[in-house]
């Protein structure tokens, strides 16, 4: 009897040790990533004198920073090229490069609630709406001072996304945009004259027409795509929420005419979708030579040249509407992790990395365009210049409208989806869109 | 003696006591583990800062987890005290418990715990970096707003969804596994041969499925050119569909067809879309093979002599199936119509490798609406919102079990 007692103790004492072994043990694997010196650098974490390095900024010593993103090969041997050249000039700071190639925001806000995140990372603007509110990006402000880099130096459009409340949170490390792409055997067949610099809207339905009237070719492909659309939304004087992201302007008049000048010409046929000329999207419809038309941007060169190199086609900048030209942006930043321990030395790879001399390499490559509006005419391939050069017009922006970006884009793109599939009317699709995108913006 | 009998009376309230108090630590251990922080490094470095952390952050969380612990405990240490006195009783919940212990601990840590961590969760607004703010009901109360207010209609769209999906799957599945497992069944040769071939899409990953009837489902797919090589047989000229992206309902087809038409603002009339149907199509096909083996089982297990009893009355084979396999499979077809069902209304990896949920939200489905809101794909992180979502959905999943238990159960006769 007594034993059965004493067993019932010694189980509870067990599982209870069992417990509070679990119970230290949780927070401990995190530990583990983070580098061995740890305790020498945070004592001393501005050092006067780096010994035979030209490195612009005082970095800590013995810093090891891990440095993630995803991408391909291919954009994984522009990182680690950088990294190379970086380490030419601050040999005291070791770059452990850790690609995710997918899924990386999902692992990465998984990763920054564990404790785990790299120091130095991309940032698109769903990573600066998840980290940078909650304090999870370093502010650049005054590591920038510290290392001489001026927001100046930058495109301006490629600075919106990452400034929050007078703050910058990330800085870009490439860009693309837009341009008209076409082929000019279309343009022969239907015996006009290929696209200049001057182009309107109106001289790019014009030639729809004719070529979709060959029977040969579509005239123009997009798809009922918010990105697509944004071009035509911005050069007619519109966007799809206020500057201050809080309000919704997709009914404006503005985005309205555009929409209905891109609805006329879906149903006058001069605009087809990718898949209704049977391509899966609006770039193989060119290479396919099933289109005449197209609005793409700077992976056409790649994809060109590896899927359909026997096809010609040229690039223009893209066309102009009735207010301005304008064309829309993707692009991506990087940031670091508020959490690092060595934050300067982070600080001073970010800045190689988006800094003039490294993106002046990158260019070269012709993986991506200079965030520096000085090295525009690095580009090498010509068509690949003339779809960058829309990046570069005073009102071309990123279609950016702060947390809820996704869901704006996404109601316009849904809006575009109903009118093209004759469901609705215009009106009635961008109203239904205003509404829907509004109540994201409210936080709903 | 006087001092044994004293013992014997005191002990079951000493173990009472150990117990409550056991179950107190033990849950609050657990709590603590899964208490909402906002991590990082700094905060995970050692113990110590985790536990400050959790102070500073998870202090209503580990009160509504201890008045829940004292009342369990209280439930438990009763049990306790009453069982105590009788020895054989004692002895046995006792090495029971010993035995279940290993088991217990991980679920209560990895699945109780997260539970109730997510029920936590549902009632406050958190992004999993800054302490969560509790906001009463309101994450349940968005959830639902899509009745009443057209522009947030993406969760009752998602239930709208699945509901047809469950209607439509799980009848087709259950029948299309009855019909393979009689087949199967059948005194042919090479049986080995059919329930590997049969069984193949069960084993393959979903994912690998998925993305081969991406490619059947191509405009310029084999779908499409079967069809119209079909079609043209009868001189009929098949129009291509772009299967995955195509928004139209069923209803609103046929309505359609018959010159009606259904607006968009009525989205709710215009049932399932051909995309969601094409999703369905798919899962029929690789679900349906696993309930195959189950229905196979049962068939196997029927009794011979009731088919000769029947066949000695004149029964046809039609008869047999109707009036003796069908009724004996029942207990099996409750089984897979209710594991047909959760699986129904928590359908995820093919709208996410698919259709993201399009064209037009026709392929939404709470999981992965779920998904999208708590790893934040479209806007700020929404875990509270998310964590209540995935609730609504667990107490749907619940009532239609019940029902379906109560129904189907009923007149399920055992032989």
């Amino acid at each position: 009897m007594k034993t059965k007692y004493y067993v019932l103790i010694s189980i509870i004492v067990v599982m209870s040790m069992l417990l509070a072994a679990c119970a230290k043990a949780t927070p401990a694997p995190t530990e583990a990533p983070m580098v061995t010196e740890a305790p020498v650098a945070t004592e001393a974490p501005v050092v006067t004198e780096a010994p035979k390095s030209t490195c612009p900024m005082a970095v800590e010593p013995g810093a090891t920073i891990v440095f993630s993103g995803w991408g391909d090969t291919t954009e994984q041997k522009i990182y680690t090229d950088s990294i190379e050249r970086f380490k030419a000039i601050c040999p005291d700071v070791t770059v452990d490069y850790q690609p995710i190639p997918d899924k990386f925001q999902d692992k990465l806000k998984a990763m920054m609630a564990g404790g785990t995140a790299p120091d130095v990372f991309y940032v698109d603007d769903q990573l600066m709406t998840a980290f940078a509110p909650s304090g999870q990006l370093l502010a650049l402000d005054d590591l920038m001072a510290q290392g001489g880099v001026k927001a100046a130096d930058f495109i301006p459009a490629l600075l919106t996304q990452y400034k929050l409340d007078n703050k910058i949170y990330a800085l870009p490390k490439d860009w693309g945009t837009l341009g008209l792409i076409y082929l000019p055997e279309a343009f022969a067949a239907a015996g006009i004259a290929e696209p200049t610099d001057a182009w309107t809207w109106d001289d790019l339905r014009a030639a729809s027409q004719k070529i979709a009237a060959t029977g040969k070719y579509g005239g123009f492909c997009m798809n009922a795509d918010w990105a697509r659309f944004a071009p035509f939304a911005f050069s007619y004087g519109g966007a799809y929420a206020s500057a201050d992201y809080k309000t919704a302007t997709i009914d404006s008049p503005a985005v309205k005419t555009a929409a209905q000048f891109v609805a006329d010409m879906f149903k006058e046929k001069s605009l087809v979708r990718a898949a209704d000329v049977g391509a899966g999207w609006c770039g193989e419809a060119i290479g396919k030579k099933l289109v005449g038309i197209t609005t793409e941007g700077g992976w056409m060169v790649n994809f060109m040249k590896q899927n359909y190199a026997d096809v010609k086609w040229t690039a223009a900048l893209i066309p102009s509407g009735p207010k301005t030209r304008a064309d829309v942006i993707f692009e991506n930043g990087l940031g670091i992790n508020g959490a690092t321990k060595y934050p300067i030395a982070s600080a001073a790879f970010l800045f190689f990395v988006t800094g003039e001399a490294n993106q002046g390499e990158i260019v070269k490559t012709g993986f991506a365009y200079s965030t520096h509006p000085s090295q525009a005419d690095l580009v090498v391939d010509p068509n690949d210049k003339a779809i960058s050069s829309g990046g570069l017009l005073p009102d071309t922006r990123v279609a950016y409208w702060g947390p809820y970006t996704g869901k704006v884009n996404d109601a316009v793109g849904k809006a575009l989806d109903r009118v093209f599939l004759g469901d609705q009317t215009v009106d009635e699709a961008f109203a239904q869109a205003q509404a829907e995108a509004q109540t994201a913006l409210d936080g709903k | 003696m006087h001092n044994k009998t004293k013992s014997v009376q005191s002990q079951p309230l000493i173990a009472a006591i150990i117990s409550f108090v056991a179950i107190f630590i033990i849950i609050m251990a657990i709590a603590i583990i899964n208490a909402p922080t906002m991590g990082g490094a700094k905060v995970m470095a050692t113990a110590a800062s985790y536990l400050q952390e959790v102070k500073r952050t998870a202090l209503p969380f580990l009160g509504i987890v201890g008045i829940g612990s004292i009342a369990l405990g209280f439930i438990v240490s009763r049990t306790v005290f009453k069982i105590w006195p009788n020895k054989r009783n004692r002895s046995s919940m006792i090495t029971g418990y010993a035995f279940l212990a290993p088991y217990l601990i991980i679920t209560l840590i990895f699945t109780v715990g997260v539970i109730l961590f997510a029920l936590y969760i549902s009632f406050n607004s958190y992004d999993i970096f800054t302490p969560p703010q509790w906001v009463n009901l309101d994450n349940y109360k968005n959830a639902f707003r899509g009745f009443v207010d057209p522009a947030s209609k993406d969760f009752v769209q998602s239930l709208y969804n699945v509901f047809w999906y469950t209607l439509i799957v799980v009848p087709l599945q259950t029948a299309a596994a009855i019909f393979l497992a009689v087949l199967i069944n059948a005194p042919i040769r090479m049986k080995q041969f059919f329930r590997t071939v049969f069984y193949g899409p069960s084993v393959t990953s979903s994912v690998v499925i998925t993305l081969i009837f991406m490619w059947f489902y191509l405009k310029t797919g084999y779908i499409n050119f079967f069809l119209a090589q079909f079609f043209g047989v009868f001189g009929v000229d098949w129009q291509n569909i772009l299967w995955l992206g195509d928004p139209r309902g069923l209803i609103q087809i046929i309505v359609t067809s018959l010159g009606g038409n259904i607006p968009s603002t009525q989205w709710y009339l215009r049932g399932p879309s051909i995309a969601w149907m094409s999703i369905m199509f798919q899962n029929i096909f690789t679900t349906a093979p696993t309930f195959m083996i189950m229905f196979l089982a049962a068939l196997q297990d029927i009794n011979p002599i009731l088919y000769e009893a029947a066949a000695i009355d004149g029964a046809t084979n039609w008869q047999k199936f109707w009036k003796i396999t069908l009724p004996l499979l029942r207990p099996i077809i409750l089984m897979v119509v209710v594991l047909g069902t959760i699986g129904s209304l928590q359908v995820f990896d093919q709208v996410y490798l698919a259709t993201s949920g399009g064209p037009l939200g026709t392929s939404l489905t709470p999981v992965y609406l779920t998904f999208r809101e708590a790893l934040g794909a479209q806007g700020p992180i929404r875990m509270g919102y998310a964590a209540a979502l995935a609730f609504i959905l667990a107490t749907i999943i619940f009532i239609f079990t019940y029902v379906q238990r109560r129904f189907i159960e009923r007149g399920t006769e055992q032989y």
